[in-house]
Parts: structure tokens; C-alpha cells; sequence
């Protein structure tokens, strides 16, 4: 299992430099830069501020500088935000998006697949349809109308929790809900694909013959195998959700990083837009190998290729 | 577990997280008013508060609290004495000499002096500090020398301290809206001490010396600033003892904040447009008109527009009284350049909408019920505002002239890009004003500035413009820029003005001594909190 961490890490390298080559030379071809503003100003000041930032070099002389500092952990500076370093403002936001995140997976694992498993179990009852009614609101009904519909129940309506802002941990409920609600949706999809297909197993069927409760069937020897291909998502899943949302700190007015995948790329803040898209490139790495390393806990007879 | 034990736990589980849900969130929702807290909506970071790199009116609002420089803005827009409690204006208007009052003190406590606003200006201009509005001080002697590079030695500008009080700023030419620029942001002097300790560091709350009316203690980035009073203040330490500055992005979300009592004021950047008509008659909303106008851009190098009979034609098809119902938000329809609120302004200058003369002047450039016209592209950039506005321009012309206009969107910067590079026949295009002069509006369409889209060139323009800008007497300057106003509006028509942006707000009934300007600058020193009865 060592082995297979080691190798994963390794193989990360050349992947984060593809993906910082490709990114830094697209977003290099996208028109605009990061001075254009609605004044257009003058030509003397405008070379002023490409010589402060290197700009006014050859783009192949900026990557190279770019890799340079990359290779000494340096992720650069802002081009929008003046005097605030790539890692200044990453590592303030980051601690926002990691405790929302979380927070909002572990709302979308313990709904989704108990509701998933519920519906499998009950499939063709009430509780099945109103699973399964659930889950495609869940993931037909966008984020910001799921925020608005909680702010305007809970916080304006109801007043009983903050409309929004990042104040309190009773701040953090409704963005935690609004960000759960589409991966929930998924989960519990996916979960009652999965519990269906191992419940018409011979193993099921056998431990049924043996005089073992319904329920025991169901949580010892389906839940575990049926895990595996939620456990496959859960790990691009954990990436997405710690690295924060648009959408839903947009709506709640909370300080995290998922404001960055579209403000640095709207703002060509190219240091930012590198920062993001590596930090989010590591993440998808690190759990995609946590989630190799699940599958031979929960399935021993899967051995994966490092 | 059977199953009725099962839903008997989960019955629990949510019964109980309803339960504490309920009980934490009551007791941070509801707040009401804030004794001595102002609280209001930034929308988004400033992305700096060294005010000689800032660019952007969300640093501006902040640093407006925060500083005072040699003058200072009323809410009539006028100049009133700042760190400067008098000046001379000398040598027929090239020279200022600006006396500093003594009692003017940074948050630490050290006296401002002239030195602050000689090295102020003088980082200002310098090409490593690569700051963008540098060209403010293009009149003075040598500045542009000094920014461009060509000159290395600061000493050369034409801006020195001769003792702690008394500053000399000497221009090459004159500018009769020169003593704006020192109620500038940009221009606010700077403490060499601090930023020689702290570097790039300089402007976090813990490192930062200020001389306004606030003082900085709290700085969560992208979320929320603090400001306190500061008791060196020269006017005396505001009444107001915190301002809560929050970073509210959407629009729906700080409305519903003030709704709740958590917000005492709000502006159009927290106020949707939907709740901006709701809210009209409410003795809470009040409005006013800003000096931010948007115009429709003519290429007038490119065919058909290089005719101004064309120009004139599209002119007179529009009819500005559209917009303000189209958009909703209480603008005023635009018939000239120069707003009415500054000199300058002229009913003569005016461009009213007349479809039947319209008619007539397209058919005499040959384009007799729009036959023939060519192809004709709108470039706009992607905001729900300017789509609504070219989108009726495209109708009323069909209308009007019977010319089909294809719209063209495009993301912000790619926009820009290409109005940068290549203008297309015609735009879109706003411009708000850096200070309350006419010149902030005519220098746009003057051959050499790079605001200038429409590639018009005009010697009689750039000519009044540039006599205007030095003019002392006040009656004069104004006729020259009425009869330039009429240039742009009336007989060459590179532009068509449209309509004039509106602040639109609403103020909590205990926030008293609020203040508005034209500006849409934000002057919190006056305010203070009444308890509510």
C-alpha cells in the first residue's frame, strides 16, 4: 500500500506540469490582460506596470520564470490584488473552503447513501419514489436557487438562521445545506444502483437463507460492496467541495477560494489563475489515491495498478 | 437495529439538529441596530489600500474614510481645505503653494508635513511604483519626464517641500482643475518611514498610518474591513466609533441583510433592480444623479460612420427616453456630453431625437429607407445593463432608419481587448468622471487620449479643450466647452450620450448626517447613529 502512495506521488509531478504548461500558455491566449480596464490608460504607465510584473518579457522567457518560482514554492503574486502573494491569498481563503467543504460532505455522504440504500431496500414503495423524487431535484435544481430558496425560508422568512455572511458556525448551516444538496442527490442515486445490483447477488441471497435479519443483510453484506463505486466518486467529489463553489460563497458572502476559479480567470490574474488550477490539480491527485487506497480496504480482492 | 428502532434514532438526530439549529441561529440573526456602528456593503475587496496603486471606487470608498489630502471633497463637490488650511495660486495659475495646517496628525500621532506629500507624489510618479494614476499629475513640471523615464532624477519634478508646512507645486501650463487632484485618493501623502520598515506590507491594519477621519483595525480579506475613529483627527475624532465594511457579492443577498436589520445602508451595489421599484416611495430609498454617462461609439474611420451624416441620423433615430424605463433604475436620458450639473453644460448642445430629419439626413448620405447599408456591428461587452441598451438601439434603428444592426458580446476583457485594438463601426461604452470638472469628460474625445475609440480627430476640438483646461476665468472656460460640447453632440456626433447613471439607496432611520455626492463618493466623518425610538 506504501508502494502504491509513493508511486501516485510521483507520477503527480509530471501530471502538475502538464497542467501548469497547458494552463499557462491558454490563458496567455485568451485576449485581454490583467491592466485592461475601463480607463485605458496611458501608454508610458502602461509599460510600467508589465516591466513591475514581467510582463513586457517573451512569454517563453515568462513561463521559464514561472517554473523557476514555482520549483521553489513560490505560486507568485497577484496582478489585481496589488502587494498580496498567490499564496497570501490561497491560504487565507483555503481554511474557509476546507471547513464548508467538508462540512458539506459529510451532510451529502450521511443523506445520500442512507437515503440511496432506503430507497434499494424499499424499492417500489412510497419511500422509493420520494428517494428518488428528492435526489432529482437535487440534482436538476441549481445552487443559487437552492441558496435562495434556503435564505428566503430560513433566514428571511423563518429568521431563525443568519441570511448570510461567516460569522458563527450557525452561519455555516445554510451554505453547508445549499452545497450539499446536488452531491446528496448523486450519492443517493448512485448508492440505490449499487445496493440493487448487490442485493441480487448469490452471497445476498445466501446470507438471507441463513436466517439473517433484513436489515443486517442489508448493512453487513450489501452496503460495504455496494460502497465502491460511491467511494470512486467521492474522491473528485472531496476536491471539488474543499476547494469551495462559486455559486454558493457568491450567494452567502463567504471569504473562500471557489470565488477564485472565475474572478482570477475574469480578471487574467495569472498568477492566480496558475495557483487555483495547480492547487486544485494536486487535490484531485492526493484523494483520487486516497480512493485507490480505500478500494483494498473495503475490497481486499481489488488489487490496483499502481 | 430493527427498522423502527432505526427511524426512532433518525427521528432523534434530526429532531435534535432542528432543535440546535433554531437556538444558535437566533441569537446572531436578528440584530438590529448598532450603537455607533455603521454598517454597509462593499461588494467586493478592495483590491488595494495604497492609495497611489488603487484604481477601483471599492478602494476609494475605503481609503476616502481613511485619508485627507491637501483639500477635501464636500458633498457639493467642492474643495475645501484639507491638510492644506490655505494656498496660493500664483504665476497666472502654474504655481500652488499650499500651507499646512499644524494640527494635521497621523494615527500614530507624528504631524503631517509637506515632506509626506513631496515623497508622496514623488513615489507617485515614480515608474517602479508603476502606479496607474500617475498621469493625474502629468501638469506638473517634468512628471511625465519622470514616469516615462526619460528623466531618472526626481528631483527635476516640479514638486518640493520648502519647510514641514508649506508645499510648492509648479505646472507647466495651467489647469483650472488642478486643486481637484489634490482632494485625490492618489494624491494623499504617504509616510516614507513606514513604507521603508514594511515594504509591500505596508497597508495591512497592523503596519498602516493613516491621517482621516478612520483608522483601519480589522482587514479579513474578501470578507470584511473595520474601521474605528481616529482621535488625531484634525476636525476631532468622528462620532461614529466602528464602520463594518462587509464584502456582500450579491446583490439579493445584501438586500436581504438590510431587510434584516444587519446592513444601515445600501447602494446600487446591493439593491436589485426589481426592489429598486418596489422601494421608490419608501421614506427610506433616496437617489441621485451621478456624473457616470454611457454613450453609443461611432468607429468614424470605418464606412458608413466616417460620414457624420450617418452619425447624425443615428443620433436623431434614438430616442433617449427609452433607457431609463428599459433599465429601471431611475437614469436620466443623456442629450449631451457634459452633464447639467457642471459648467459647461448647454441646452444649445443638445441632440434630441427627431426620426423624420433623421430619415432625411441618411437618405441624403445615400441610404435612402436604409437601402444599401452596410453591414453594421454593436460591440458590447456581456452585462445584463449594456444588453438591454443596445438591444433597443438595434430596434429603434430598424425602425426608424430601416437598418439592421448586428449585436456583438463579449466578455469584459475581450471587449476591451478589442475596442483597445480595433474599435468595430460601432459600441458601447461608459465613462464616470475622476473629478467634478468638465475637462474629466471632454479630455475623452481629444486626438491624443487612449480613451478615445472612436479614432475621431478634430483640431477645433482639441483646441478648445486644451485653451478651456488652462482658462481661469471661469464664464470663458465654461463657453468653450459649451461650444465643444456642441462639436461632439451636435454637428460631428462621434458619440451619442445616453443616458446618466443614478445612485439609487436606502438609509436605516437611525443613520443620520449621511451624505451624498455626484461622485458616488463615500464620506462617512459626519454620520452617526441615533437610537431609534
Amino acid at each position: 500500500m506504501l508502494a502504491l502512495i509513493l508511486k501516485r506521488l510521483l507520477t503527480a509531478v509530471p501530471v502538475l506540469l502538464v497542467v501548469a504548461t497547458l494552463t499557462f500558455f491558454l490563458m496567455r491566449m485568451v485576449p485581454g490582460g490583467p491592466f485592461d480596464a475601463d480607463k485605458n490608460l496611458p501608454p508610458a504607465i502602461v509599460a510600467n506596470l508589465n516591466a513591475k510584473y514581467q510582463l513586457d518579457k517573451p512569454v517563453a522567457e515568462q513561463y521559464v520564470i514561472y517554473l523557476t518560482r514555482l520549483a521553489k514554492g513560490d505560486l507568485g503574486i497577484s496582478y489585481k490584488y496589488v502587494n498580496r502573494t498567490v499564496l497570501d491569498i490561497l491560504s487565507e481563503a483555503m481554511p474557509v473552503s476546507l471547513q464548508l467543504g467538508s462540512a458539506a460532505l459529510l451532510l451529502a455522504v450521511i443523506i445520500g447513501v442512507p437515503l440511496g440504500t432506503l430507497a434499494a431496500v424499499k424499492r417500489g414503495t412510497w419511500l422509493d419514489v420520494a428517494a428518488m423524487f428528492l435526489s432529482t431535484a437535487g440534482i436538476s435544481v441549481p445552487g443559487f436557487v437552492t441558496g435562495a430558496f434556503l435564505i428566503f425560508i430560513f433566514g428571511i422568512w423563518l429568521k431563525i438562521l443568519p441570511v448570510a455572511l461567516w460569522e458563527s458556525p450557525a452561519h455555516m448551516i445554510l451554505p453547508a445545506l445549499t452545497l450539499a444538496f446536488s452531491p446528496a442527490a448523486y450519492l443517493a442515486r448512485l448508492t440505490r444502483a449499487s445496493v440493487l445490483e448487490i442485493l441480487e447477488k448469490d452471497w445476498v441471497r445466501t446470507a438471507r437463507s441463513k436466517g439473517l435479519s433484513h436489515w443486517s443483510t442489508v448493512m453487513k453484506h450489501t452496503l460495504r460492496n455496494a460502497l465502491v463505486p460511491v467511494v470512486t466518486v467521492l474522491g473528485p467529489l472531496t476536491a471539488i467541495l474543499i476547494t469551495g463553489s462559486f455559486v454558493v460563497e457568491y450567494l452567502y458572502a463567504i471569504p473562500g477560494m471557489g470565488r477564485f476559479f472565475v474572478t482570477a480567470v475574469t480578471n487574467r490574474d495569472y498568477d492566480l489563475i496558475m495557483g487555483t488550477t495547480l492547487i486544485f490539480a494536486a487535490l484531485l491527485i492526493v484523494t483520487n489515491a486516497i480512493v485507490d487506497v480505500a478500494y483494498q480496504i473495503l475490497d481486499p480482492r481489488m488489487k490496483v495498478e499502481g | 437495529m430493527s427498522q423502527s428502532r432505526f427511524l426512532k434514532a433518525a427521528a432523534t438526530v434530526v429532531f435534535t439538529a432542528a432543535t440546535l439549529i433554531s437556538t444558535t441561529g437566533c441569537s446572531s440573526t436578528v440584530d438590529g441596530y448598532e450603537p455607533d456602528t455603521f454598517r454597509i456593503n462593499l461588494q467586493a475587496e478592495p483590491p488595494s489600500l495604497d492609495w497611489q496603486t488603487s484604481t477601483d471606487s471599492t478602494s476609494f470608498d475605503v481609503v476616502s474614510n481613511l485619508m485627507t489630502g491637501l483639500t477635501q471633497y464636500n458633498n457639493d463637490m467642492k474643495c475645501e481645505p484639507g491638510c492644506a488650511e490655505k494656498w496660493e495660486v500664483l504665476d497666472g495659475g502654474k504655481h500652488f503653494v499650499f500651507h499646512l495646517r499644524k494640527n494635521a496628525r497621523w494615527t500614530d500621532g507624528k504631524p503631517v508635513t509637506a515632506h509626506d506629500f513631496e515623497y508622496a507624489w514623488k513615489r507617485l510618479l515614480n515608474p517602479a511604483t508603476a502606479a496607474s494614476y500617475a498621469f493625474f499629475l502629468y501638469d506638473i513640471e517634468n512628471a511625465y519626464e519622470y514616469n516615462s523615464g526619460k528623466i531618472k532624477d526626481a528631483e527635476l519634478v516640479g514638486v518640493k517641500a520648502l519647510d514641514d508646512w508649506t508645499f510648492s507645486v509648479k505646472l507647466k501650463r495651467p489647469a483650472a482643475y488642478f486643486l481637484y487632484l489634490t482632494a485625490f485618493c492618489s494624491t494623499c501623502p504617504l509616510r516614507k518611514d513606514i513604507i521603508d520598515k514594511y515594504g509591500d506590507r505596508w497597508t495591512e491594519p497592523q503596519n498602516i498610518v493613516t491621517n482621516g477621519p478612520f483608522k483601519i483595525t480589522l482587514w479579513k480579506h474578501e470578507y470584511k474591513i473595520e474601521l474605528s475613529a481616529n482621535p488625531h483627527f484634525f476636525e476631532g475624532p468622528p462620532r461614529l466609533k466602528k464602520i463594518k465594511m462587509f464584502m456582500i457579492p450579491e446583490q439579493a443577498t445584501a438586500f436581504g441583510l438590510f431587510e434584516n436589520n444587519q446592513l444601515d445602508y445600501i447602494d446600487n451595489r446591493s439593491f436589485p433592480t426589481a426592489d429598486v421599484e418596489r422601494f421608490r416611495s419608501s421614506p427610506l430609498y433616496r437617489s441621485l444623479p451621478l456624473l457616470r454617462c454611457s454613450y453609443i461609439g461611432f468607429n468614424v474611420k470605418k464606412k458608413p460612420f466616417d460620414d457624420k451624416r450617418v452619425r447624425q441620423a443615428f443620433s436623431m433615430a434614438i430616442d433617449r427616453t427609452l433607457f431609463p424605463k428599459i433599465l429601471r433604475r431611475g437614469e436620466r436620458p443623456a442629450y449631451t456630453w457634459i452633464p447639467p450639473s457642471l459648467e459647461g453644460y448647454s441646452e444649445e448642445s443638445k441632440s434630441e431625437s427627431d426620426p423624420q430629419a433623421a430619415r432625411k439626413l441618411l437618405a441624403e448620405a445615400g441610404y435612402p429607407e436604409g437601402k444599401g447599408f452596410p453591414l453594421t456591428k454593436v460591440l458590447y461587452p456581456q452585462r445584463e445593463d449594456a444588453k438591454l441598451v443596445v438591444e433597443s438601439v438595434q430596434e429603434q434603428i430598424k425602425k426608424n432608419l430601416n437598418v439592421k444592426l448586428q449585436l456583438e458580446v463579449n466578455e469584459w476583457k475581450v471587449y476591451l481587448d478589442i475596442l483597445h485594438r480595433d474599435p468595430p463601426q460601432m459600441f458601447r461604452q461608459t465613462w464616470g468622471a475622476d473629478y467634478p470638472d468638465p475637462e474629466t469628460f471632454m479630455n475623452v474625445f481629444t486626438t491624443r487620449n487612449g480613451n478615445n475609440y472612436t479614432r475621431w480627430s478634430n483640431s477645433e476640438f482639441d483646441d478648445l479643450v486644451d485653451k478651456a483646461s488652462a482658462e481661469q476665468n471661469q464664464k470663458k472656460r465654461a463657453a468653450m466647452y459649451a461650444k465643444g460640447d456642441k462639436l461632439l453632440c451636435q454637428d460631428e456626433v462621434p458619440i451619442i450620450p445616453i443616458y446618466w447613471a443614478t445612485q439609487n439607496t436606502m438609509v436605516k432611520p437611525w443613520v443620520k448626517e449621511i451624505g451624498f455626492n455626484a461622485m458616488d463618493l463615500q464620506f462617512f466623518r459626519k454620520v452617526y447613529i441615533e437610537k431609534p425610538n
